[in-house]
This record gives C-alpha cells, sequence and structure tokens, in this order.
C-alpha cells in the first residue's frame, strides 16, 4: 500500500509543507511566503504541496506541524518543536553532521545531534532577532537593494568596519548612519555578516562545537552569511538546495513514524537516507560546501 | 501595558499545607503595614535573613526581595519600577533594587498608586528608620543601601555588612571548611555583632540574646524539619514541587520566628509523608522529574507550576530553594547563635563559584533523579545567573541530563516571552522522549 505523511513548518515568516511517502522519499516540499501572521499560509503551503505530489488530503495518513505557529494547524495529530524537527529534517539530509545551525525568520538556534538525530543540546538567541530573516529583510530595506542581493554584494567588501550593535529594530538607522559616513554597501553587509558569525559563534560556545556542522533555514541562502561562518569555522557548511524545508521535512519524518506505528509497520532502518540527494546539489561552491544557488 | 496570555489550566496537586503559609504572609505583612500605628521601629533590608536580630528587639521589617516579590505576585510592581525608572534606575538593573528604590519614592513623594477603591500594596510600607544591608557577592545590593539612604534624605542611619566571596574548591576555603572559610566566618561574626550594636544605639536599649537563642531555635527546628520533608520528595512521584518549595521559603527566610513555623514544617512533613505513603504526586502524571536553576519569576509562579504540570513535568529541586536559605540548621548554636547565622549567610547559593555549585547540583540531580535542567536566567540578576552556561554543560556532561535555558525575570514582567520559553522547554522534553526511545 502506498503511505504518505506530511510535515508543516509554520514559521514567523514563510510556512513550508513537505510530504514524504512510506520509504521516505520526498514527493513533494514547497515553501509560501506567508507566515503565521498570515492565517492561510500554511494552508496554501499543504494545498500545494498536495497538488505537487497529486495527492488528495485524505491520502496523508498522519501530520505533524512545527514551528512558531504549529498549534494554530487544526489538521496536525500532533505538534513538535522546530528544534527536534530541524535536526531530523537535518540529519536525513546530512547523516554525518553533529551540528546544525538553524537561522529562520525569527530566530537562530545550534543544536547538538546524536548519530541517531537526535538532539543533545540546543542554544537560541534569547533577546533579539539580529542576523535572522526578518533582520535581513530591515537590512535590505535600509540598504535599498534587493533581500536576495545581500549575500553577493556582501561578498564584494570587507570587513573593516566593526559593527557592535546589532539590533533589529535599530539596523535601519546604523546603516543609515554608516552610509552617511560613506561606507559603501558591500562594505557595510561584509561587517554586518561579520557581525552575525560573531553572535552565532556565541551560540556555539555555548553548546561546544562539533563537526561536521550542516545549516539549515532561510539565511543559509545568503551565500555571505554562509562564507563569514565557514571563515569562522574554519570546516565547509553541508546546505541543501532548499534549506529553509528542513524543520517541515524533521515533522513529515516524525509523522511517517506515526503512521507506521498507526499500521504496525516496522520502523525503517534509523541510516535509512530516502531522497535526501534530491535536495542536495553534490559537489557544490567551496569545497565541500554544497549550496546549489545560495544567494 | 503588557499583553496578558491566558494562564494555563489547573492540572496540579498542590499541597493542602501551603495555605496556611499564605494566611502566615498575609499576618506578617499585615502587622508590617500596622507597625507605625503600634509604635514600633521598621527596618529595610536587603539580602541575607537578618531579620531574627530585629525580631529580637521588637524592630519590624520590610525585606526588599521578599517585599518586590510580594508585588509580583499581586501584580503590583509597575507604579514601583517606574518611579524607579522615572528617576534614572535603568531596566537592566536588578528589579528587586528598583522595585525596591521604586516603593520608596513613592512614598517620598507621598503618592498613594492605585484607585480610591484598590490602594496598591507599594504604597503601604510604612518608611524606615533603619536600613541595613547584607548582600553576598551582587554589586547591587551592596550599593542597594546607599540609594536607599540618599532617597530617604540621608536621614536614616544605615549598616552595611559584608559577605566575603567564597572562592573555588580548594582546601582552605571549600564549602562550610577550610583556613579561608573559617577567616570569612570570624569576620562575618564580628560584623555581626557590631550590627547588634547599631541595633542598640538606633533603639537605646540593650539587645536581648535571650529572645534571639528563642528564635532560632524556632528557625533551627524549622529547618531541620523543611530538609527532612525536602529529602522525601525522592519518591516517585514527587510529593512536592520546587514551586511549593518555593513558598516556603517565607518561613524560614522573612517571617517572624515562632511556634508556628515549626508547626508549619510539621503539618507539611506529615502531608509529605502521607503522599508519599499513598504515591501521591504533586503533578499527577509524573513523566519527567526537571530541577530548575535560577530565582523564581514571582509574577508567575503559579503560572510556571501549571505549565510544567500541564507537560506532566515535576519540577523536584532547584538551586534556589536546594541551596540556601537554611540549609544548615545544624550549624545554629542556640545559645550563642551569631556565628551559625554568619556560616549559614556565607552558604547563600550566589556566593560560592561555579566548580562547588555543579559539584552540589549534580548531587541533588543524582538524589533526585533529575532528567533535565531548566536554566532561568533572570535578565536583572547576573550575580545568580552568570554560571549557568557552565553549570548546565558540565552537569549535562557527567549526567547525561537534558538542558532548556529560558529567561525571565524575578519581578519584571517585560522579560518574560511565553512562546520562547514554551519551544524551549518542550524541545527539551522531546530530547528527553527521544533519550527514552519514545520519540
Amino acid at each position: 500500500m502506498t503511505l504518505y505523511a506530511m510535515g508543516v513548518d509554520f514559521g514567523s515568516m514563510t510556512a513550508k509543507a513537505v510530504i514524504v511517502d512510506a520509504e521516505r522519499d520526498v514527493v513533494a516540499a514547497e515553501v509560501v511566503d506567508k507566515g503565521v501572521l498570515i492565517e492561510e499560509g500554511a494552508e496554501i503551503a499543504m494545498a500545494q504541496a498536495l497538488a505537487s505530489a497529486g495527492l488528495r488530503q485524505d491520502d496523508i495518513a498522519a501530520t505533524i506541524s512545527t514551528g512558531y505557529g504549529r498549534r494554530k494547524l487544526d489538521v496536525a495529530q500532533r505538534t513538535i518543536t522546530e528544534i527536534t524537527c530541524h535536526a531530523r529534517g537535518a540529519h536525513h539530509l546530512f547523516p554525518e553532521a553533529r551540528m546544525v545551525i538553524d537561522i529562520g525568520g525569527q530566530d537562530s538556534k545550534v543544536i547538538v545531534v546524536d548519530e541517531a538525530g537526535h538532539v543533545q543540546q540546543f542554544a537560541m538567541n534569547d533577546r533579539c532577532a539580529a542576523g535572522t530573516g526578518q533582520f535581513m529583510q530591515v537590512l535590505a530595506r535600509a540598504l535599498d537593494v534587493e533581500l536576495d542581493e545581500v549575500g553577493p554584494l556582501s561578498l564584494e567588501g570587507d570587513d573593516a568596519i566593526v559593527i557592535s550593535a546589532m539590533c533589529t529594530t535599530f539596523a535601519e538607522t546604523e546603516v543609515i548612519s554608516l552610509r552617511a559616513q560613506g561606507h559603501s554597501k558591500p562594505d557595510i553587509l561584509a561587517a554586518v555578516m561579520e557581525s552575525i558569525t560573531k553572535r552565532t559563534m556565541g551560540l556555539i560556545a555555548r553548546v561546544g562545537k562539533r563537526s561536521p556542522i550542516a545549516m539549515t533555514g532561510g539565511v543559509a541562502r545568503n551565500i555571505g552569511v554562509v562564507r563569514a561562518l565557514e571563515r569562522r569555522l574554519g570546516e565547509p557548511l553541508l546546505i541543501a538546495q532548499t534549506p529553509q524545508i528542513a524543520g517541515a521535512l524533521g515533522a513529515a519524518l516524525f509523522a511517517l513514524d506515526d503512521a507506521r506505528r498507526g499500521i504496525r509497520l516496522p520502523p525503517l532502518e534509523p541510516s535509512f537516507r530516502g531522497e535526501a540527494d534530491r535536495l542536495v546539489e553534490p559537489g557544490g561552491k567551496g569545497g565541500c560546501s554544497r549550496i546549489s544557488t545560495p544567494v | 501595558m503588557l499583553a496578558e496570555l491566558a494562564p494555563p489550566p489547573t492540572t496540579s496537586n498542590r499541597l493542602k499545607t501551603t495555605a496556611m503559609n499564605n494566611r502566615m504572609v498575609t499576618a506578617y505583612w499585615d502587622d508590617l503595614f500596622a507597625a507605625k500605628d503600634n509604635g514600633k521601629l521598621v527596618c529595610w533590608y536587603e539580602g541575607v535573613a537578618i531579620n531574627p536580630l530585629l525580631q529580637a528587639m521588637d524592630i519590624s521589617w520590610c525585606h526588599g526581595e521578599a517585599w518586590s516579590a510580594l508585588l509580583a505576585a499581586k501584580k503590583e510592581e509597575q507604579p514601583a519600577l517606574l518611579a524607579s525608572e522615572e528617576r534614572g534606575y535603568g531596566r537592566e538593573l536588578c528589579s528587586y533594587a528598583r522595585t525596591h528604590l521604586g516603593t520608596g519614592i513613592l512614598r517620598e513623594r507621598g503618592q498613594i498608586p492605585g484607585s480610591p477603591d484598590h490602594e496598591h500594596i507599594a504604597g503601604r510600607a510604612p518608611a524606615p528608620d533603619l536600613i541595613i544591608s547584607a548582600y553576598p557577592y551582587c554589586s547591587t545590593g551592596q550599593q542597594w543601601d546607599e540609594m536607599l539612604f540618599r532617597l530617604f534624605g540621608k536621614r536614616v542611619p544605615v549598616f552595611n555588612i559584608t559577605l566575603p566571596y567564597i572562592w573555588g574548591n580548594g582546601s582552605s576555603h571549600a564549602y562550610m571548611q577550610g583556613e579561608e572559610f573559617e577567616d570569612a566566618v570570624k569576620f562575618l561574626t564580628r560584623q555581626l555583632r557590631e550590627c547588634v550594636t547599631f541595633i542598640e544605639g538606633v533603639t537605646g536599649r540593650k539587645f536581648d540574646w535571650d529572645r534571639l537563642s528563642e528564635i532560632m531555635s524556632y528557625t533551627k527546628k524549622a529547618g531541620e524539619l523543611r530538609l527532612e520533608a525536602m529529602r522525601m520528595c525522592k519518591a516517585r512521584p514527587a510529593p512536592a514541587t520546587f514551586f511549593e518549595w518555593s513558598i516556603s521559603i517565607a518561613p524560614v527566610n522573612f517571617l517572624s520566628a515562632g511556634p508556628e513555623i515549626v508547626e508549619y514544617f510539621e503539618k507539611l512533613n506529615a502531608e509529605i509523608a502521607g503522599r508519599v505513603a499513598s504515591g501521591t504526586g504533586s503533578v499527577p502524571r509524573e513523566k519527567y522529574r526537571l530541577f530548575w536553576d535560577g530565582i523564581m519569576n514571582w509574577g508567575k509562579l503559579g503560572w510556571m507550576a501549571e505549565k510544567f504540570s500541564g507537560y506532566d513535568a515535576c519540577m523536584v529541586a532547584g538551586r534556589y530553594t536546594h541551596m540556601g536559605f537554611w540549609q544548615e540548621p545544624q550549624v545554629i548554636d542556640v545559645d550563642d547563635p551569631l556565628e551559625g547565622m554568619a556560616r549559614n549567610y556565607l552558604t547563600c547559593p550566589i556566593n560560592h563559584s561555579a566548580p562547588y555549585m555543579i559539584d552540589r547540583i549534580t548531587e541533588l540531580c543524582e538524589f533526585y533523579e533529575i532528567d533535565g535542567l531548566v536554566m532561568h536566567g533572570a535578565r536583572t540578576c547576573r550575580a545568580f545567573s552568570n554560571p549557568q552556561f557552565l553549570i548546565a554543560q558540565e552537569v549535562s556532561k557527567r549526567l547525561g541530563v537534558k538542558i532548556a535555558m529560558i529567561e525571565g525575570d524575578m519581578i519584571d514582567p517585560s522579560f518574560y516571552k511565553d512562546e520562547l520559553v514554551n519551544s524551549r522547554v518542550e524541545a527539551m522534553l522531546e530530547a528527553i522522549d527521544a533519550r527514552r526511545g519514545l520519540i
């Protein structure tokens, strides 16, 4: 019989839905730019995923939701935090990873995972959204550049400027002030990337660095942040083609476990990797770093 | 104005005896509010429990942190916090101090916050006739009395007690032993004798040593009973939680010591023993056993108790409750109590280095069979939260327990973000489930 399970990550800025089949193959993965504040975001993501897979809601044996809006979805049988789901999703994509850096729309986290993909420890930003997707949006607006240009443009600058105050609320003021002092957009962006990196290194220090390191979340698509982090870490990051869907993928895998238990199917081997490679472009830029289209 | 979230539904099975504690606490505050009418002097003090010295001389007292906790618990801290902010005390400064100072500011201004049909409690604290500060390892605490002194027109006499920090775990300065520790005990005992002279000067009366002995005999007995009851909570399910132990700090900290505090812990012990015998837990479906590191968020005590009970998680013990407030009642020599009081004051859980705290927390986690640590970083008490990363890393490494770091505060509700707390706690419980093969 054909068994499908769905994971929905209803985040602060985007909604993601992933459908997996009984063998953990991803049959659909959708990202919609509508976050928790827009009620229908998750519904659109789910509808698109079902359409993409050629399935109906009734075909889905189990659904698990995650993300800040996880409790808003009636269709989900249960919720699991984004921390646990990103760990599971990242581990599925990169079973060798022992640490996951996830920077999403609202928060950043560093997760230590064991060989089974279970969370060992984690650390999260506590007080502000500096360096997250929301921060990037504010920054792009302040510099009058497209969001997609932020990463590539930062690579053209140098980080001679040191930015210490990285509050999202004050970012606009700070960036305008630096522009008024005559600093170029690339130089400002390079300094911003460096500052985000320092914050992330602080989170890593809290739990103790492990290798290899996978990166998930929308900010993993920002080549400026990725390169700055890799420089600091001294090693390449493992990044999937669509890093935002790691949380929804993890939720879908947990949902599949539930569905298999529900119909008394034996559990799959923990090392089974499914269609992970479909989401990864092998041999991407920067040595082992597998980024397909960073922006 | 902060948005008020709906409180978690009640699921916990709280100890009945704590109602007696609530009555004692209410009676204590009512006595304080009536102190001036009853012709009594009032002392404002902060830090460790020097109140037996005041009780022995029939002086009423207002403990700064207990007072601030009361306002937070009653959701009446805002007028005092605002008053102190208006005076220039920034919101990153200790919220205990800001609330206490704000109360003083309101009193000096003659402002009674609230409405005619509901006068806020902040307006009811009688002004001090003397001020004593005895704060271990906290720079704000050591200046708090200075601020109060200036606030009340430099006319209220002040006595400041210095508590040496107990560094490291070396043989000369270990917990309750070693040459450096003994020197600190002598230094502190000397200061307590000087404090007695100060009190005699303010009251114009000779100190009543017999009364102090009697007071400390009640505290000693209450402390012993409290430890006995705490140890019974090793049982599964645990008959009482950290939140109930937080409530039960008052009788061994700032309430008047008398036969009723002994009676309270006798009744508490009996109820706990009964629960152990019947297998009754404070959290009805105890699935996880947790340890709380950090000061309580006093405005959310019931909230937190219900939140964790809702997760089937029992907060069995904590650094604040299980490493402070008379963990060493045996050191009280009722015939000569000052030295024992000094020893106790030096063992306050913010007066020790991380190595000692890590060892002690590890012992507690092993004894109570803890699955996870909730590290509550009080935003405005860095004295308490400074070593939390070290504690979390090391205890986790030693025992494999899971960690959730959450932010909040003792008093100021603006630092608490419910959804951030939920995500971190739920992720920790999921990690515990994963370890048990349940996810």
